[in-house]
C-alpha cells in the first residue's frame, strides 16, 4: 500500500512529494522540508530504514537532483543543496545548520551568470535553472558532521569520520579521520576497532 | 502613502507580507519574500534602503539601525542573507548571496573593557536614556558580480572586488581583490578567477 503523503503529525499543511521514497520505518518531522524540492526524477529522494529528518532540514533539490539517505541516518536540520547527487551513508549523524552542497547553483562564468540572473526575475517561481557545475557529494557510513559545517561540491567523506562543528570541508576526508577548521584539516585518526564485530 | 517609485512599466516591486516601508525605494520587478524582511528595519534615513530592478530577496533580513543605509543594485539574488547595517552597506549589480550569510558594518559593541561595561549598562533595562559609547562602524562595499556562499560572514570595512567568489563558511575580515576566490577563517585568497 502507498504510504500516506500527508504526515499525520505535521504542523505544515503540505505533503511529501510523490517521487520521495520513504521507508515505512523512517521518520520525517515535517513536509516543509520539501518546500524547495523540485526533482523530476522517478526517485528524487530515498529515505532508508529507521532514518529520520527533523525540523530545519531542507531538501533544496533541483530538477535532476537525487538524494539518498541511508538506514538509521539522522539529519537534524541540514540544508541539502543538490542538483546532481548527495548520498548520505547508513548511521550518519548530521547536525543542525549543516550545508551539504553539490552545486554552486549559478554559473562560474560571469557572462553566463549575468544571463541567468536576468532571466530569474521573470520566472514565476524565481528559481535558478542555469546549467551550473554540480559534483556529487558522498558522506560515508557512520560519519558524524557537527553543527554549522559546510561540505563543498565534489567532496567525499570516508566511512566513520568526524567533521568538527563550523568546519568547511573543501577536500576529501579519508575514512576514520577527525577533521576540523575552516578550511578543514586532519586532526587525528580514529580506531576502527569494534566496528565490524557486529 | 508612497511605498515605492516605479520607474518602469514592468511589474511594481512587491513584498509578499505587506507594504514596503516608505523610506525603502525598491525598483520594478523586485520581489521580497518572508515575514521577517523588515522586522528589524529601523532606519530613519530617507532612503534607508535603495534596491534596483529585478532583484529576488528570498527570506532576507534587513536589520538596519536608525542611521543605517543599504544600497543594492539590479539583478541581485539573495537567499536568507542577514544584512546588519548601522552605517552603510553598498552592494553592486548581479550579486548572489547564499543561504544564512551575514554582512555587517559594525561589531555592535565597543572593544575596550571599560566602554563595554558602559555599553552593557546603557543597553540594559536600567539604562534608560543613558547614551551608548562610540561604536566603530565602517562601510561594507560589495562590487558587481560577486558570489557569496552559504554561512559566510563579511565583517565591517570590507570591500569585495568585482567578480570575486567568497566560499561557503568563509569569515571575511579584510578586502578581497577583484576576481579572486577566498576561503577559510580568516578568509585567504586561494585562486585567481
Amino acid at each position: 500500500m502507498e504510504s500516506p503523503r500527508k504526515l499525520p503529525w505535521d504542523w505544515y499543511d503540505g505533503t511529501v512529494p510523490e517521487n520521495v521514497v520513504l521507508d515505512e520505518t523512517a521518520y520525517v518531522e515535517t513536509a516543509f522540508s520539501f518546500y524547495l524540492y523540485r526533482s523530476k526524477l522517478p526517485v528524487g529522494v530515498k529515505i532508508g530504514r529507521g532514518a529520520s529528518t527533523y525540523l530545519g532540514t531542507m531538501f533544496d533539490v533541483g530538477p535532476r537532483g537525487h538524494v539518498v539517505l541511508g538506514d538509521y541516518a539522522l539529519v537534524h536540520g541540514a540544508r541539502i543543496i543538490c542538483d546532481a547527487e548527495v548520498e548520505i551513508g547508513d548511521y550518519a549523524l548530521i547536525s543542525w545548520n549543516v550545508v551539504l552542497m553539490d552545486t554552486y547553483r549559478v554559473p562560474c562564468d560571469v557572462t553566463l551568470r549575468r544571463r541567468e540572473l536576468e532571466l530569474l526575475p521573470f520566472r514565476a517561481n524565481r528559481c535558478l535553472e542555469a546549467e551550473a557545475p554540480a559534483r556529487p557529494i558522498r558522506v560515508g557510513r557512520n560519519v558524524w558532521i557537527g553543527f554549522d559545517a559546510c561540505v563543498l561540491p565534489g567532496v567525499t567523506i570516508g566511512e566513520g569520520s568526524v567533521v568538527g562543528a563550523r568546519s568547511v570541508v573543501a577536500e576529501d576526508v579519508p575514512p576514520y579521520t577527525i577533521v576540523a577548521g575552516n578550511p578543514a584539516r586532519v586532526i587525528r585518526r580514529l580506531e576502527e576497532r569494534g566496528i565490524h564485530d557486529g | 502613502m508612497e511605498s515605492f517609485i516605479v520607474t518602469d512599466p514592468l511589474e511594481p516591486a512587491r513584498w509578499t507580507e505587506g507594504i514596503i516601508p516608505g523610506n525603502a525605494r525598491v525598483g520594478p520587478n523586485s520581489l521580497i519574500n518572508g515575514s521577517l524582511a523588515f522586522k528589524r528595519f529601523r532606519s530613519r534615513r530617507d532612503p534607508g534602503l535603495t534596491m534596483g530592478a529585478c532583484c529576488t530577496m528570498d527570506g532576507v533580513h534587513f536589520a538596519v539601525g536608525e542611521e543605517g543605509y543599504v544600497e543594492i543594485g539590479d539583478y541581485c539574488y539573495f537567499t536568507s542573507a542577514i544584512l546588519l547595517c548601522e552605517l552603510e552597506i553598498r552592494i553592486g549589480n548581479y550579486v548572489v548571496i547564499g543561504w544564512n550569510a551575514s554582512i555587517t558594518d559594525t561589531d555592535f559593541h565597543p572593544i575596550g573593557p571599560a566602554e563595554r561595561i558602559a555599553d552593557a549598562i546603557a543597553c540594559s533595562p536600567l539604562g534608560k536614556g543613558r547614551p551608548r559609547p562610540e561604536i566603530v562602524r565602517r562601510p561594507v562595499i560589495i562590487e558587481d558580480d560577486v558570489w557569496i556562499g552559504p554561512n559566510a560572514t563579511i565583517l565591517k570595512g570590507v570591500r569585495i572586488g568585482c567578480g570575486a567568489r567568497v566560499e561557503a563558511g568563509a569569515m571575511v575580515t579584510r578586502d578581497v581583490p577583484v576576481r579572486s576566490r577566498v576561503i577559510g577563517n580568516p578568509a585567504q585568497v586561494i585562486a585567481e578567477l
